[in-house]
């Protein structure tokens, strides 16, 4: 397997992203790109990357190789790139060993590193194709600010989304506080639009904690993509360039049936 | 108590069914847990200074502590927990039993000849062995329960089993027991160190039945007979037949009735079988237990409200507890009852099946895990001898 990445930063901000919920996962790569799925230790949030073979310059991987690798060693290593080294992955066919390789697009530095892998036992999910009730598009700054914003008081957030708009709502022992967004079009900053694709109003609520975590994301894409129908995961999307994605989904908190 | 030996064979040979975590990666489950076992556990290790916590009328209170602080424990981590109680054991397990009491009698008599001669240490190991499980232990459990609102189920004969069918029918993911052989029964999952101290910091062993048999390449009526030649609670083990040997045998011969015959037609007898080893019937028991059916209605559990007052009354009133942490564990059994669940992910998406070309490599491994661990002993055995050889003061 061989890939060369143009930019370091992309996987220096997905890795930084998800390293605070998964400690340790398999890259899986195959001739269509590299993959990686994996659920945080309590079986809450799932993370889904791809990062199709088009967004490496070139990409070669003639057989499906897992690569299991210790995050935080991968942090260690990605901090000695520059954001705008080259970087390239190289891994053998069975390999025990994964090589980071980062050129200096400046002048002729030239650093090489290998990590150590792992052998990673992790049940795959299968995750079916949702038509979601609503759609929201947003930037991933004002997604963020609402999250960091609400957890303030409280531990988790009910997003309600109507034909009105889309309330997140909050209520803790210090009171309670709510932001509602509406569709919004700025010809001028067309990044600020908020767009709401609804087929029926939905209600769910979800841990702020783990929102708050998957807004580490927020520095990879512009804006956020967020896909709720009711009694399924919430769905969490970051568009990468070239048709690339890191997804997060999130089981929601059900009131009791008994 | 349990299988022998068990647990070290499938760690050897099935590591990947034995998954470690904390006890806050269960959260949202239910699971059913052995309560005679645990009562039992709270008797011996819920202790001060050596000592059964008692009342002030000298009652012990040491398994009321242990199952309140301990359920408690569970609750707050967002288990939905829910015991059952042993009832009659089967006639085969009559022998063990007898032998129990014998050793409980040895131990009561070592206990009183410590008390006059033995050092503290002394007294305090026998102690700890005379401890039984009373109907008094039993009643005063069920009672502290009703009052949490944590329901509970009396078995016909034994808990494991009842626990097995409750988790075998999805009424909870897991049975909760330190007893090995309720894999026997056929649990899919087996939890061990649920209802253990917070302070032991032991993780929380979650021992999935479907991959133990993958991992040692058998069918369930293989893994039971394997069960019952390493030693289980109804039968004497056979002589001279520890794990590898039983492992061999049962992969040699296949079922115990292909064993036995190896053995008694063994000329060299190098095995011999004791004289009463009714194994089908052992096997009978493993494989139909006497247990309540999943659709009975008893098998249907809730939860309910914690009666505060009446927890005071018992705890604090009659058996002197502190009233505020009494209180306060009530506020947290309410909480932890009201308000939304988190859910697990599971319950959504899947776990898409392994492939071959995964499964082999799991094997694969494995195997190669093991040889190297066997290499390693070699050699230490090698290096031992060689230092053992040596004459003194050469080196």
């Amino acid at each position: 397997m061989e890939a060369r990445l143009e930019q370091a930063l992309l996987l220096k901000r997905v890795v930084e992203a998800i390293k605070d919920l998964v400690q340790d996962c398999n890259f899986d790569c195959n001739d269509t790109g590299i993959a990686l799925q994996a659920m945080d230790n309590s079986h809450v949030a799932l993370v889904s990357m791809l990062l199709k073979a088009e967004a490496f310059s070139p990409y070669r991987c003639d057989r499906n190789i897992p690569i299991g690798i210790n995050l935080t060693s991968l942090t260690k290593v990605l901090r000695c790139a520059q954001n705008d080294d080259i970087l390239t992955l190289k891994a053998e066919d069975s390999p025990d060993t994964i090589n980071l390789t980062f050129e200096s697009s400046e002048s002729d530095r030239l650093s090489e590193y290998d990590i150590k892998l792992m052998d990673i036992d992790q049940d795959h999910l299968g995750i079916p194709e949702t038509e979601y009730a609503a759609t929201i598009t947003m930037p991933s700054a004002e997604f963020q600010r609402i999250c960091r914003d609400l957890i303030a008081l409280s531990e988790s957030v009910s997003i309600e989304a109507t034909k009105e708009g889309v309330k997140f709502s909050c209520a803790g022992d210090i009171g309670n506080g709510s932001v509602t967004l509406r569709s919004h079009t700025n010809v001028e900053k067309p990044e600020l639009n908020v767009e709401i694709d609804l087929a029926e109003p939905v209600a769910l609520t979800f841990s702020l904690k783990y929102l708050v975590n998957f807004c580490k994301a927020s520095a990879l894409s512009g804006s956020v993509k967020l896909c709720l129908s009711n009694e399924v995961p919430l769905l969490v999307e970051y568009g990468l360039s070239g048709s690339s994605w890191l997804r997060f989904y999130l089981a929601p908190k059900i009131g009791d049936e008994e | 108590m349990g299988i022998k030996h068990l647990y070290q064979v499938i760690g050897e040979h099935a590591p990947d069914a034995i998954k470690t975590g904390e006890i806050k990666n269960q959260f949202g489950r239910k699971v059913a847990i052995d309560a005679s076992m645990s009562i039992y556990s709270f008797l011996i290790a819920v202790r001060s200074e050596g000592q059964q916590l008692t009342s002030e009328t000298g009652e012990t209170t040491s398994h009321l502590m242990g199952m309140f602080y301990r359920t408690l424990r569970i609750v707050d981590n967002g288990i939905k927990p829910l015991y059952v109680f042993d009832g009659a054991p089967p006639k085969l397990k009559s022998g063990v039993l007898a032998k129990r009491v014998m050793r409980k009698a040895e131990a009561t008599d070592a206990h009183e000849e410590a008390k006059e001669t033995g050092t503290a240490e002394d007294v305090e190991k026998f102690s700890r062995r005379t401890v039984r499980v009373t109907r008094e232990h039993n009643e005063e459990c069920k009672r502290l329960l009703r009052l949490m609102g944590v329901p509970y189920i009396d078995a016909p004969t034994e808990a494991e089993a009842q626990c097995a069918l409750l988790a075998r029918a999805q009424k909870v993911y897991a049975a909760a027991s330190e007893d090995m052989d309720t894999l026997c029964f056929d649990s899919p999952i087996l939890l061990r160190h649920l209802t253990f101290s917070e302070q032991r910091k032991e993780p929380i062993l979650e021992i999935h039945l479907d991959k133990v048999l993958a991992g040692l390449d058998m069918d369930r009526c293989q893994f039971v007979d394997l069960c019952i030649l390493l030693g289980c609670d109804y039968l004497d083990p056979i002589p001279k037949v520890g794990p590898n040997t039983a492992l061999k045998l049962i992969r040699d011969y296949k079922t115990l009735e292909g064993v036995v015959e190896y053995i008694e037609k063994d000329p060299k007898h190098k095995y011999s079988i004791p004289e009463d080893w009714p194994y089908k019937e052992a096997r009978e028991l493993f494989f139909n237990p006497d247990v309540r059916p999943a659709d009975d209605p008893l098998c249907d559990f809730k939860w309910e409200m914690p009666d505060v007052e009446g927890l005071v009354q018992f705890l604090v009133t009659e058996k002197g507890f502190n009233e505020d942490r009494v209180r306060s564990a009530a506020v947290r059994l309410q909480k932890n009852l009201k308000g939304s669940q988190q859910q697990r992910l599971e319950g959504f998406f899947k776990p898409l099946p392994k492939t071959a070309e995964e499964i082999a490599n799991i094997k694969r491994k494995n195997e190669e895990k093991n040889e190297e661990k066997k290499k390693k002993q070699k050699s230490e055995q090698k290096a031992k001898k060689e230092t053992k050889g040596k004459p003194r003061g050469t080196a």
